[in-house]
């Protein structure tokens, strides 16, 4: 694709359409909005910023883009993992943190309509505020923007009772990627007028439209939650554990979490703080919701025995916030502790069928220590995600580690195809995954996304060299 | 070794809020929780417990519902919680609450009193003291390491704005521990079984001889005049693009200040 250079003639006329404020081209910005958090991902700079305020604005912006040639890459907050916000063929960078309003709160309907840039800890705090619950909830939940959730259909820690971002939003308005206006669903959970427009614009990573209002569900906030920390004698029995005990339940846990060793002594560099039982081969979280206290108790009785049952060697019980916090701070340094000791690495977001979960962490060790390279695995154990995270050890050079890494991706992918997995669970494929997406899909599966593509962006202008 | 351990139940939560026309906290809207604190207390006993095979004994003064987090005790380690409860009781300033306590603790072979630093309700770590003053045992606040123990003596140290303190006291003694002193352990799954199949033992006022005006709010003479928010006033100073230098600059200057 033949793209045209953002000339000062363009920077003149989104100046008139958003005002000389919101239009940046100095070097600060630039470099700013050339990159988001997602490791082994060259940063490519913009020509320019825009920050929209209204949807008129967006659709006025793309009009100008479709005309004039120019590639638009739409941003949320910049917490992205898999370079979707990243604009490789430069163009302007449109970024929606300036619409970052609550627009109206309507409890009686169990919805929130909210504008792209809200950040999603708002919309949960808000929501608890009124004894109400949005349930999607992914671990960047306190810098990560809603739309952002929604073109990457964000996952997190309780997708094994509440389902990704896609489960939860009822209506969208989008900026298609020629400038029209459209408002697809409703404040209601049933509603099959047409093609399900509005989950096929969720996870389509920017590239078949911009959102610009967005109306999500929620539920009961539940009143009563305790958190299990279980260490087990090994690692497949850790997570074999879990549809043997699920069976048994009667009821969905709403968190199932997985850490191996590495992980946890990851996590515990970080903090400078241990949690039980720090050499067991691995260690899940459980989180139980109930709606009062006796249930609450019965429930993790009945958890914890079936674990012991199942190869836990003791199980450890939060039911107090200051135990739940400790646990869940805990869960969540893994992530920081990678990025704050272990700079060079790249974390991955496999998923496959449960039962396959302790091969995928096992046969990752074995593919890290043929290519010589390090490896942690955490992850989502209730839904089958596992962030199989390599790690440059320290005395490598980059181009050794860069060919080792990709030999390690590429055995990862073929495995995890084969297991009958996908190549992300919720971090998208963006530029980072996109020439493994052949691994996992046939010449025809991506020619017929691709059609769709090429059908609502003919010029394809939207978030270009994403996916495929 | 005996050892008794407070406990206090406070709203979870934060940020306590204070209803400005009646000067009280605002409990409602929040569940009942464990003083963080005294988790830290506990732990210490708990730690003693199993090095020098001691029996560790938690106290609470509080409605009927504190049972529950007596329980949460047990299932951390305590093997006995005794409940002072009462309406008697009711409406109890730090005073009125430090007698009955003392009361309840003179009849029971003890050794070792270990108190939270404070409440994080009403923040004002005087119970502990204030007891052992009711016994007259040694009081030794703000003790941020256990150092050494044994039947007769204790060896602490005390965190002071200036440094640290060490303490060698003789037992029986108070001593009320900051967060620093020890780490809370999770309950675990057979701790929990225990505590559900445990009793705790409830006191009532007459029980225990105290008479209506020494407790409870007749006992309290705390009044509470006034309560206000502090406001906080920072000066914050921005230094950007160019300036950046100069900001780099001022902050070594303010670390260096604080080495010296």
């Amino acid at each position: 694709m033949k793209y045209s250079k953002v000339i000062e003639e363009i920077i003149q006329k989104l100046i008139e359409i958003v005002g000389e404020e919101n239009v940046k081209t100095e070097k600060d910005y630039l470099e700013k909005y050339s990159k988001d958090e997602t490791s082994e991902v060259k940063p490519h700079l913009p020509e320019v910023v825009v920050f929209a305020t209204k949807t008129e604005q967006v659709a006025k912006i793309i009009k100008l883009a479709n005309e004039k040639l120019i590639p638009v890459t739409p941003r949320g907050a910049g917490t992205g993992l898999s370079g979707g916000a990243v604009p490789v063929y430069g163009g302007i960078v449109l970024s929606l943190e300036k619409m970052n309003q609550i627009l109206e709160f309507n409890p009686e309907d169990l919805a929130v309509v909210v504008q792209p840039g809200v950040i999603t800890g708002e919309i949960q705090k808000l929501a608890e505020e009124h004894g109400l619950y949005y349930a999607g909830d992914p671990a960047s939940s306190e810098s990560s923007s809603i739309g952002g959730n929604i073109a990457e259909n964000a996952g997190g820690t309780r997708v094994i009772k509440y389902g990704p971002t896609s489960f939860h939003v009822l209506a969208l308005e989008v900026v298609t990627p020629t400038g029209e206006i459209v408002r697809y669903g409703g404040k209601m959970l049933k509603n099959v007028m047409g093609y399900d427009m509005v989950r096929l614009m969720v996870g389509s990573e920017g590239t078949l439209g911009i959102v610009t209002k967005i109306t999500l569900r929620l539920v009961p906030k539940p009143k009563y939650l305790s958190t299990l920390l279980v260490p087990f004698d090994s690692l497949e029995n850790s997570i074999n554990s879990v549809p043997k005990v699920l069976s048994t339940l009667g009821f969905l846990p709403s968190s199932i979490e997985f850490m191996d060793k590495e992980s946890v002594k990851m996590a515990s560099k970080f903090l400078n703080e241990e949690i039980p039982n720090m050499e067991s081969p691995a260690h899940l979280i459980v989180e139980i919701e109930a709606q009062d206290k006796d249930s609450l108790a019965k429930s993790y009785m009945k958890l914890g025995d079936e674990m012991m049952k199942n190869g836990a060697v003791e199980v450890y019980i939060a039911d107090n916030r200051h135990h739940r916090e400790k646990i869940w701070k805990f869960r969540k340094a893994i992530a920081e502790g990678i990025i704050a000791f272990r700079p060079t690495h790249c974390m991955e977001d496999v998923s496959v069928p449960i039962s396959k979960m302790p091969q995928i962490v096992l046969e990752a060790e074995k593919i890290a220590r043929n290519n010589g390279i390090e490896v942690l695995s955490f992850g989502h154990v209730g839904d089958g995600n596992m962030h199989v995270t390599f790690l440059k050890p320290p005395e490598m050079s980059s181009d050794s580690w860069k060919e080792r890494l990709e030999n390690s991706l590429v055995e990862l992918y073929k495995l995890t195809a084969k297991l009958g997995g996908s190549i992300t669970g919720e971090h998208g494929v963006g530029v980072k995954r996109r020439r493994f997406l052949k691994i996992f899909m046939t010449e025809e599966e991506i020619e017929f996304m691709r059609k769709i593509k090429k059908a609502l962006d003919p010029n394809m202008i939207l978030n270009p060299g994403k996916i495929f | 070794m005996n050892i008794i351990v407070f406990i206090k139940q406070v709203p979870d939560t934060d940020k306590v809020k204070i209803d400005p026309e009646t000067g009280t906290m605002i409990r409602e809207g929040f569940e009942a929780t464990i003083n963080t604190f005294d988790l830290h207390a506990l732990e210490l006993a708990v730690r003693i417990k199993e090095k020098t095979e001691s029996k560790v004994t938690t106290i609470s003064m509080g409605p009927p519902n504190t049972e529950d987090i007596l329980r949460q005790s047990i299932a951390l380690g305590a093997d006995e919680a005794i409940l002072l409860t009462d309406r008697f009781f009711a409406g109890a300033d730090t005073l009125a609450t430090s007698v009955a306590l003392a009361r309840a603790i003179e009849n029971i072979d003890f050794d070792l009193i270990i108190a939270g630093e404070r409440a994080t309700d009403g923040e004002t770590g005087q119970v502990g003291p204030e007891v052992g003053v009711l016994l007259g045992i040694p009081v030794v606040s703000y003790v941020s390491k256990l150092v050494e123990i044994d039947k007769n003596s204790i060896v602490v140290e005390r965190s002071v704005e200036d440094g640290i303190e060490r303490w060698q006291v003789e037992l029986p003694a108070l001593i009320a521990v900051t967060r620093a002193v020890s780490e809370p352990r999770l309950p675990t799954l057979s701790g929990k079984k225990k505590a559900m199949k445990s009793s705790v033992k409830k006191l009532s006022a007459s029980v225990l001889g105290l008479k209506p005006e020494e407790i409870g709010l007749r006992g309290s003479p705390t009044r509470v005049s006034k309560v206000f928010n502090v406001k906080v006033t920072r000066n914050v100073q921005m230094y950007e693009g160019e300036n950046l230098q100069e900001g780099i600059n001022r902050v070594v200057e303010i670390l260096r200040g604080y080495v010296k």
